[in-house]
């Protein structure tokens, strides 16, 4: 006997689904920024396949956020505007979500990677039993017209190309800062399409008693960045002198953000953000390969370590093996001088 | 008041050990011997120090092959109560739907009131499972919590929780499904007859496809996503040039930031 008839597997017929969405994540009335480059590589996609691009918004007094979207290029967004969404909670906007995939069959869906993103992608693709693809970067589109989501395995060491056949939609959560966010052209054409609300208050299993969000910075955007590893040892300040020094922003690897010595937002690698400054000077960090994919689309990539045998020698144009403590000041030295010769510190 | 806490562990292979496939220059995992997924003992300690907190049990529960059941016994050396391995054929080639599935129906058979797992596994690394256990339950969540708090007047566990640029508290009703932050739970030192008991005696319960009444729902036929191909990553060529001097690494720094 079969259970076939009542259970499909959650095959559906592909040809019903079309358009590519982005979710555009904000927090507060803040884009995050890996919306705005998923925006732009998802049209490329959607030039591809002769698909609508269509941004999605969830949230609270989204007419900016939605005029945005269209500016930078989407054909059509979709806005669910309720305080029930705000602050964000991931029953509240999964199950919105859901209802709006199910309503209209998108063919793709690309969500930012991050713990938002990463928190509430599986309260939609799990009901729409959709194949979900984690920490991409790098997405195609093969000759099938299939998304093909490419994302680091085994520790960075290979590629792996994931596809979803036969389920819908195609997800995928995108690594923050893989894509580059283009400039919006100022042309805002396209339509606004207020989506039914779903979500009840009373509905809601969970409630956000205190937020308190602070270090914002964006490590994606960075020109510069100091980014220090296990090797600092807790003392943060002699990166820090040499990051002001070189006007640059503090990253880490993971090895540091676990230990607490620096923000998680501001990790760098396989469970954090990809970064391309002009600069990258990697100290006391020894070059694990998550952390190195992460880091490797830098222009010229400096290293400071006291051990020579550091894996990061090799992955970095230049590097010396010195102590941390006095090396960093030694090279802020210079810079200081350099960059601001007239002024008088202290 | 006491709750059932039931926390997700993995066998994974041991990063440390995953050597290199001199044949074909691939990483060849087959060969690192087998251990607890990091994270996972985190999970664990997040899981005591709730149990500390409101009474109960901390019931391990592991999705693999029969050999997983050492990670298991490991869990109950380390302070769980009891533990369930679910082991089938069947969940070959399941993806994080279907295992997400399998999970959830176990914690369901368990009557948990919290499942607790790390934030992601070391060899996967999607941070998938658990928010998907809490979709297939229609349960609430907690992922990236760096400190817990059961409220069993309210029947709620609050965590503290890592968002973008911040953090925020947010109360969740049971049953709720928590990730916990790799790095914030530091686990405790096992009791050494805990650590006897789980390393001789101990045998866990083993569940297959049929016990959960799942057998059609798994597997690869269910799992929405495929692997298409791999291709191995070359190395971005980089000048590595050491210097001796600060002077002259500022030297090639200057001409970048000029």
């Amino acid at each position: 006997m079969s259970d076939d008839d009542e259970f499909e597997n959650g095959v559906v017929d592909v040809e019903e689904y079309d358009d590519v969405w982005v979710f555009v994540e904000e927090h507060d009335g803040e884009v995050m920024s890996v919306s705005w480059e998923l925006l732009d590589e998802a049209e490329r996609l959607a030039d591809e396949l002769g698909d609508d691009l269509v941004a999605l918004a969830i949230g609270e007094d989204l007419d900016d956020v939605a005029e945005e979207a269209l500016e930078r290029g989407a054909d059509r967004v979709l806005v669910a505007d309720d305080p029930v969404f705000e602050p964000y909670r991931a029953d509240p906007y999964g199950e919105q979500f859901r209802a709006m995939v199910e309503k209209r069959k998108p063919s793709i869906v690309l969500i930012g990677g991050t713990h938002t993103g990463r928190d509430f992608a599986g309260r939609v693709a799990v009901p729409a039993h959709a194949g979900l693809t984690a920490d991409v970067t790098e997405l195609g589109v093969d000759d099938d017209g299939l998304l093909e989501a490419r994302r680091p395995a085994f520790g960075g060491d290979v590629l792996a190309t994931i596809l979803c056949e036969e389920h819908r939609p195609q997800m995928a959560t995108i690594r923050p800062g893989v894509f580059e966010a283009a400039e919006p052209d100022g042309d805002a054409d396209g339509e606004i399409v207020e989506a039914d609300v779903v979500v009840e208050e009373d509905d809601a299993i969970s409630e956000v008693l205190e937020r308190e969000v602070g270090d914002t910075a964006d490590i994606t955007e960075a020109e510069r960045i100091v980014a220090v590893g296990h090797g600092i040892d807790g003392d943060l300040e002699p990166a820090r002198k040499l990051a002001d020094a070189l006007d640059a922003e503090i990253a880490a690897s993971r090895a540091a953000v676990d230990e607490g010595w620096v923000d998680g937002a501001r990790q760098v690698g396989q469970t954090g953000k990809t970064v391309r400054p002009e600069l990258y000077v990697a100290v006391g960090i020894s070059g694990a390969v998550q952390h190195l994919e992460g880091m490797n689309k830098s222009e010229t990539v400096v290293a400071i370590n006291n051990d020579p045998n550091a894996p990061i020698f090799e992955h970095a144009d230049h590097g010396i093996v010195a102590d941390l403590v006095d090396a960093c000041p030694e090279l802020a030295e210079r810079f200081d001088e350099a960059a601001e010769p007239q002024e008088v510190v202290q | 008041m006491s709750w059932t806490i039931v926390v997700g562990v993995k066998q994974v292979p041991d990063a440390d050990e995953v050597g290199i496939d001199p044949d074909t220059g691939r990483l060849d995992r087959a060969s690192a011997p087998a251990v607890m997924n990091g994270p996972d003992r985190e999970a664990l300690e997040a899981a005591f120090r709730i149990r500390d907190q409101v009474g109960g049990e901390v019931i391990a529960m592991s999705m693999g092959p029969p050999n997983a059941k050492t990670v298991l016994k490991e869990a109950v050396a380390m302070g769980c109560d009891d533990a369930v391995l679910i082991s089938d054929r069947a969940f070959g080639g399941s993806d994080t739907w279907p295992t997400s599935l399998t999970l959830a129906r176990a914690a369901e058979a368990l009557e948990a009131d919290v499942v607790i797992c790390g934030e992601e596994t070391t060899d996967s690394s999607t941070g998938q499972v658990p928010p998907g256990i809490a979709a297939h339950n229609g349960w609430a969540q907690l992922t990236y919590a760096e400190a817990v708090d059961a409220r069993p007047e309210e029947d709620r566990l609050a965590a503290r929780r890592d968002v973008e640029g911040g953090h925020e508290l947010v109360a969740a009703d049971l049953p709720v499904v928590v990730a916990a932050a790799y790095g914030e739970f530091d686990p405790r030192p096992a009791p050494l007859h805990r650590k006897i008991y789980g390393e001789n005696d101990f045998e866990p319960t083993v569940w297959d496809a049929e016990d959960l009444e799942i057998k059609d729902e798994v597997g690869l036929e269910v799992s929405p996503t495929s692997v298409g191909g791999m291709e191995t990553v070359d190395p971005v060529e980089r000048k590595g040039e050491v210097v001796d001097e600060i002077d002259d690494l500022a030297d090639s720094i200057e001409e970048v930031v000029a």
